[in-house]
């Protein structure tokens, strides 16, 4: 039991440190309009959702926002509560949806329910607490359909990333952590 | 798409229709402006209430500015700026949309009864 911990963990460790190498690499693509982003670490979390289970989703995806803000120096600035609450949002979504993976839906549902739910969550942040400006809503068709292209990529890539027989492994053989 | 599942196609239908409906309620032209208040250096703002379709003329330091006063709305026609950067900002109807001639050191915006923010940064 021991053993299968200490593995679960390693695996939690190596993905929130693909994650967070995804989104420093993302920090530094220059977007064309704030708010807008692939956002490819969404697909390590969709990984290890659907590898791991919930708790080593959540684990993951919190490595994630922290690590991730300590190297951009970030960490408590607004980027980062925004970044957090999409993160948040995302997993709250993907919580009741997961259960139906893969009988019923697959990663691009999955991908695009947690990519609009990451877009809301960090919105109502930002009109909310941040920017509380009455027109912000005009702001939030664009990024909503940006979350929508976005989500789909995303899921598309993790379908991809699933089917290797590699991870397949890890799908079929779940770890006993899979408690979440 | 191999290892598609029904679930994906409503998520995405959902999903599609949330982000439609969005762009819907959030583009249809809402209004609410009730003046037009004019800022110009060295004066005291002047306020034009957008009721009567009606041109104004405004001078300045550079020319005349032409202004164009509809039933809730209003918007530059005419300014001496070369690069027409305050004809561009078309019609101004939700309350805190402006425009800005700087050639004539000024600036339109129109006001409701929710107040706005000036502008917003990033």
């Amino acid at each position: 039991m021991a053993t299968d911990s200490a593995t679960c963990d390693r695996r939690i460790a190596a993905l929130a440190a693909l994650a967070i190498g995804l989104q420093v690499i993302e920090a530094a693509i220059p977007s064309p309009v704030p708010g807008i982003k692939p956002g490819l670490a969404n697909v390590i979390t969709l990984v290890a959702l659907l590898t791991l289970g919930w708790r080593a989703a959540v684990a993951v995806t919190l490595l994630r926002v922290v690590g991730a803000s300590l190297l951009l120096g970030t960490l408590l600035s607004p980027g980062f509560w925004l970044s957090l609450a999409g993160a948040l949002a995302a997993l709250l979504m993907l919580t009741p949806l997961w259960r139906l993976y893969p009988g019923h839906i697959s990663a691009v549902g999955l991908g695009v329910a947690a990519a609009l739910a990451h877009t809301a969550g960090q919105f109502l942040l930002a009109w909310g607490l941040i920017i509380p400006h009455p027109q912000l809503p005009l702001l939030l068709p664009p990024l909503l359909l940006a979350a929508l292209i976005t989500g789909v990529l995303t899921g598309i890539l993790t379908n991809s990333v699933l089917s290797d027989p590699r991870i397949q492994r890890h799908v079929r053989n779940p770890p006993t952590a899979r408690t979440g | 798409m191999r290892g598609l599942r029904w679930g994906d196609a409503l998520v995405v239908t959902l999903a599609v229709a949330l982000v439609g409906s969005a762009f819907g309620l959030a583009y249809t032209p809402g209004g609410g402006a009730t003046e037009l208040v004019v800022t110009q250096a060295g004066a005291a703002p002047r306020h034009y209430p957008l009721d009567v379709a009606r041109t104004i003329g405004i001078d300045g330091t550079a020319g005349v500015t032409t202004i164009r006063i509809e039933p809730g709305r209003a918007r530059c026609l005419d300014s001496p700026g070369s690069q027409g950067i305050c004809e561009r900002a078309g019609w101004l109807e939700r309350p805190g949309d402006m425009a800005v001639s700087l050639p004539n050191r000024l600036v339109l915006q129109v006001q409701g009864p929710g107040a706005g923010f000036d502008s917003m940064h990033f």
